[in-house]
């Protein structure tokens, strides 16, 4: 309270500043007169009293300042002194400005941006009630639907169910579905369906995670406790606003998914995602809906159909360590007391070597986290490191420009100032320059963003993720700043200030005290270049990279291939619906007749779209649990369309059906693995294990095909089998089709043949193979672009730092050229010698850089993609074009250094 | 060489300069007394009422009303002397009598404490 009266009656006497000033004068001269006429009245003469007076009163000059002083603000009012002064310097020599508030903006722009992401998909706690209590079972690396009995990483509902009443240690917990549901659905009557993505949770997910709800309530527990009878959803605040204009009686309406008709009960918070990193789920369903939710994935009451990630909060004194004991003795104890758990002599060992871990939920799930850590940190080094070589070269600058300003610094000195009120206007002066650059940076950022989220989505809709300016950034942006400006700020500063008087007062060329100045300038231009080495070669080696990946022979010719998904599941169609069967065929018959078009077939896969996997048993052979075998459900074409060719057998055909022998075309390293004597051809397999429940079907192989890339491009060669969706239903997928001509007609002609047969077949993600392949490397293509333009970057930063000052030495050393000119040195060897000497600097910086250029390597190798050790190509080229680069810096001042005059410097001397 | 300009010490030998810190106490306590003085009145007031012992540098009473000003301790009007001269008077505030007493336990805390250093019991 009292403070806020103080700074009302400092801002009163600045603005009336005038008067009070006048009023203190008055106020001390009528002390003096006072006094003055009290000594006169005690008998001193005139003169004499006046002098007493004054000795008594003191200086009345500091005693002025001093009540200034007391008037406030008076750092304030230095450092606004100082910061006008830093502006009118920055206008005095708008080159240097320019240059510094570019390198600035951009170097702090490039850190805030890859510092916003960084902190989204790496730091950013889940905003939820206290998030660092949170932590689920097993790694949560896998999602998906998995049988294998002790399975660490996903649970059965049975499980969950057992598990949360069972628990001792944790005072919530949830179960969430690890797959989103990608559902095509409507609001009320609307009809028009689109994509809505569904998270299937426990009623107790909101409860566990303190998540209220804005409007209507949240989930729970008495929504999860039937199946099938809780048709609600808590939609997000992103949906309602989208979809519902932000409707405030959002409560009255409902949401079609599937069969069943959903009641919103409840919109979520605004700032609430979910649970996982760069998902944004429009609707929140409990699991009790499961079996009845598109594409229907099932299995709710299956003991052992394990789908579930669980979370829990930690009781308070619970530590991590007693919660993992706790956990694992129940794991064990509710699968073994499972009534159908079978418990061979195989599976007892698998449960009594398994272990469940407990890993922090605190920053959620993220997809994100494992593609684009290693990118974003190998990013986050080289935008620090261009900020570093923008901090030389304007710390560079700083120094050029304070020899220029010896003499008025010596002066000041000389009058009485004290270096450190020096060094501090000198500091201000680089912080408001940094201020500036860095404000610029913001701005810059902002569009770095966008630029990359777009990248990071690569053609697909735009990720949600939140790399807004927030007070998180903000803090990192500014402590940037500030440790920007006295990285290039405190080097001039204490150099300019350090310096002999009486040598810069008496020469105006201030020759003599310049020899430290170039010294700490040339450690600068060697860094530049040892940084510029390091990221060079880092953007030769991620395109090299790039390179490499893009040629990986994926095993099918990915061009000319349009890929779309259907949605059948849409139409009511579930599993191996025959009616879906009829509908794929025909819609294959139908665009293979289309003109343009060579073939078309269905697949529940491509190239990097998940799996079904599992284990597979020959008869006759013991089973290898060390071979996790990738199937394919395919239509008759499926290998024309994707020209994959046949090594041996016949491909699926028209003979195939649901009453015929099941059948199967093996992979060559599958053939190799199941059948290692003879032809495979006319042999049998099972998909699955003996004791499994569901007795599988033996396979007849029919066929055999070269391998494919199926993942990703990197896996090494896996185990792949393909089976007919005509004999193994599918109920929704993937419609390649092979075509000539141009994408955009080919593609819109498939979509209208597609809704000729059937008008309410949802549509997505129309893209071509090709798209699709590059997709499975975004982020290194982003690391490769990035690092590339960054790169470049460096290097012309640091080739002005090698410009700056070598055309600095030139003019230092006029005088010494002229001589050298006039006692016969020719144009040339005065330009050769100043090449020479750049060279050396280049030379020099490389040498520094070549170590933390190998050590670099060595850090990035997981990132490296074909290139194994140091490689020289690289190497080569990044050198190469540092050397090219830094001696086109160097001619120009060499040029200029050959065109002297000799006489005019020498008239000078 | 600077050890040789060093500046003499001011020559009002025979008085002692006030502690530090201790003026405003003595400005506070004079207004309580005295209700409404303008600067120079002050000064006399603390040199008479300590017969004379205290030195204050006359014109460091000036900052330090400065301070009291923005501190909200005193308030501050312009009147006319007795010898029809304009001066600026100086009044306690309610802040500034809270002051006072503040500062005075504050004071006796600190002479109580260096009493005891010096006679110990």
């Amino acid at each position: 309270m009292s403070l806020i009266g103080e700074w009302k009656r400092k801002l009163q006497m600045q603005l009336r500043r005038g008067e009070f000033e006048r009023d203190l004068g008055d106020e001390m001269h009528l002390h003096i007169e006072l006094r003055r006429e009290q000594q006169i009245a005690r008998g001193l003469d005139a003169e004499a009293a006046r002098a007493s007076a004054m000795r008594r009163f003191g200086n009345t000059t500091r005693m002025q300042e001093k009540s200034r002083a007391a008037w406030g603000w008076n750092w304030l009012e230095t450092l606004a002194q100082d910061a006008g002064y830093g502006v009118r310097a920055m206008l005095r020599t708008p080159t240097i400005t320019v240059v510094a508030l570019v390198s600035l903006a951009l170097g702090i722009g490039a850190n805030t941006a890859i510092f916003s992401f960084l902190d989204a998909v790496l730091l950013r706690s889940l905003p939820v009630k206290n998030p660092q209590q949170l932590v689920m079972l097993g790694e949560g690396d896998m999602a998906g639907i998995t049988q294998s009995f002790a399975s660490t990483g996903l649970y059965s509902y049975p499980f969950y169910r057992q598990f949360h009443s069972k628990n001792a240690v944790f005072s919530e917990t949830a179960a969430i579905f690890s797959m989103t549901n990608h559902v095509h659905g409507f609001v009320d009557q609307h009809r028009d369906t689109e994509l809505i993505n569904v998270k299937m949770v426990s009623g107790t997910y909101f409860q566990t995670l303190g998540v209220g709800a804005q409007i209507g309530r949240v989930l729970d527990e008495n929504d999860d406790s039937h199946d099938g009878d809780h048709p609600v959803a808590v939609i997000s605040a992103g949906f309602w606003k989208r979809r519902l204009g932000g409707d405030p009686s959002a409560l009255h309406h409902t949401l079609r998914l599937g069969e069943k008709i959903y009641n919103i009960v409840g919109v979520a918070p605004t700032e609430f995602f979910g649970t996982t990193v760069g998902e944004a789920p429009d609707a929140w369903v409990p699991l009790s809906m499961t079996d009845f939710m598109p594409p229907g994935w099932g299995g709710h009451k299956d003991n052992f159909s394990e789908s579930l990630f669980i979370l829990g909060r930690l009781k308070p004194g619970v530590t991590v360590a007693q919660a993992t004991a706790n956990v694992n003795v129940l794991f064990r104890q509710i699968l073994r007391g499972f009534p159908d758990a079978k418990l061979t002599q195989e599976n007892l060992a698998l449960l009594a070597r398994s272990h469940v871990p407990l890993e922090s939920m605190e920053r959620g799930l993220s997809v994100l986290r494992s593609d684009y850590s290693e990118p974003l940190k190998i990013l986050m080094i080289t935008v620090g490191l261009v900020l570093l070589i923008a901090c030389a070269n304007i710390g560079n600058l700083l120094l050029a420009r304070s020899t220029v300003r010896a003499r008025e610094l010596a002066l000041r000195q000389a009058l009485g100032a004290h270096r450190v009120r020096i060094v501090r206007q000198l500091l201000t002066e680089s912080l408001v320059l940094a201020l500036a650059g860095g404000a610029l940076g913001v701005g810059f950022a902002a569009v770095a963003n966008r630029v990359l989220l777009r990248m990071i989505s690569n053609g697909q809709d735009s990720i949600p993720l939140n790399v807004s300016l927030n007070l998180n950034l903000l803090a990192f942006t500014t402590a940037m700043t500030v440790l920007t400006a006295l990285l290039f700020g405190t080097l001039p500063a204490l150099r300019a200030t350090r310096l002999d008087l009486s040598t810069s007062l008496k020469s105006g060329q201030s020759g003599t005290v310049t020899s430290g100045r170039v010294r700490a300038a040339k450690v600068l231009v060697i860094g530049q270049v040892a940084f510029s080495l390091v990221l060079m070669m880092a953007a030769c080696l991620f395109l090299r990279t790039l390179n490499n990946l893009s040629r990986v022979d994926v095993g099918f010719n990915k061009e000319n291939i349009l890929r779309l998904d259907i949605d059948s599941s849409a139409l009511g169609f579930k599993g191996a619906d025959p009616r879906a069967n009829a509908l794929y065929h025909e819609i294959e018959n139908r665009v293979s007749a289309m003109p343009g078009v060579g073939a078309a077939s269905f697949s529940a896969f491509t190239f990097a779209e998940g799996s079904w996997n599992g284990w597979v048993t020959v008869p006759g052979m013991p089973i290898d649990r060390k071979i996790d075998v990738n199937h394919d459900v395919i239509g008759n074409s499926y290998f024309k369309v994707m020209q994959i060719p046949l090594v041996a057998g016949r491909t699926f055909g028209p003979e195939d059906t649901s009453s015929s022998q099941q059948v199967a075309i093996v992979g060559e390293r599958m053939a190799k693995y199941l059948f290692p004597t003879g032809s495979p051809l006319g042999r049998t397999f099972m998909i699955g294990l003996p004791g499994d429940r569901n007795k599988p079907d033996q396979k007849l192989v029919v066929g055999v095909v070269k391998d494919v890339k199926f993942r990703d491009l990197e896996a090494p060669d896996l185990y792949i089998d393909y089976l007919p969706y005509s004999q193994s239903g599918w109920g929704f997928g993937d419609f390649e089709v092979r075509y000539t001509g141009n994408f955009g007609a080919v593609a819109r002609e498939v979509q209208e043949a597609i809704h000729a047969i059937n008008r309410n077949l949802p549509i997505a993600n129309v893209t071509t193979m090709h798209a699709q392949v590059a997709r499975s490397y975004t982020n290194r293509r982003i690391i490769a672009e990035l690092s590339a333009f960054f790169g470049l970057v460096a290097m012309f930063l640091s080739c002005i730092g090698l410009y700056g000052l070598m055309s600095y030495m030139v003019t230092l050393r006029r005088g010494e050229i002229g001589v050298r000119m006039a006692l016969g040195a020719s144009r040339a060897d005065v330009a050769w010698r100043v090449m020479r000497e750049v060279s050396v600097w280049i030379v020099a910086g490389i040498a520094v850089g070549l170590p933390v250029t190998w050590e670099g390597e060595r850090l990035a190798q997981r990132m490296l993609y074909g290139l194994s050790g140091i490689d020289l190509m690289s190497l080569a080229a990044a050198v190469g074009v540092l050397l090219i680069a830094g001696l086109v810096a160097g001619y120009l001042p060499a040029r200029r250094a050959s065109r002297i005059d000799p006489v005019v410097p020498l008239r000078y001397e | 060489m600077s050890a040789l300009i060093r500046q003499k010490r001011d020559s009002f030998s025979d008085r002692d300069e006030i502690p530090p810190g201790t003026l405003y106490l003595l400005i506070l306590k004079t207004l309580a007394l005295r209700g409404r003085l303008h600067g120079y009145e002050i000064a006399e007031h603390i040199q008479s009422s300590s017969d004379d012992v205290l030195q204050v540098e006359e014109g460091s009473l000036y900052p330090a009303l400065q301070r009291m000003l923005i501190k909200g301790w005193v308030r501050a009007e312009w009147g006319v002397t007795v010898g029809n001269r304009r001066a600026r008077y100086y009044t306690l505030t309610t802040t500034g009598r809270k002051r006072l007493g503040a500062e005075i336990l504050q004071f006796e805390r600190v002479m109580g404490a260096i009493a005891r250093v010096l006679r110990p019991a």
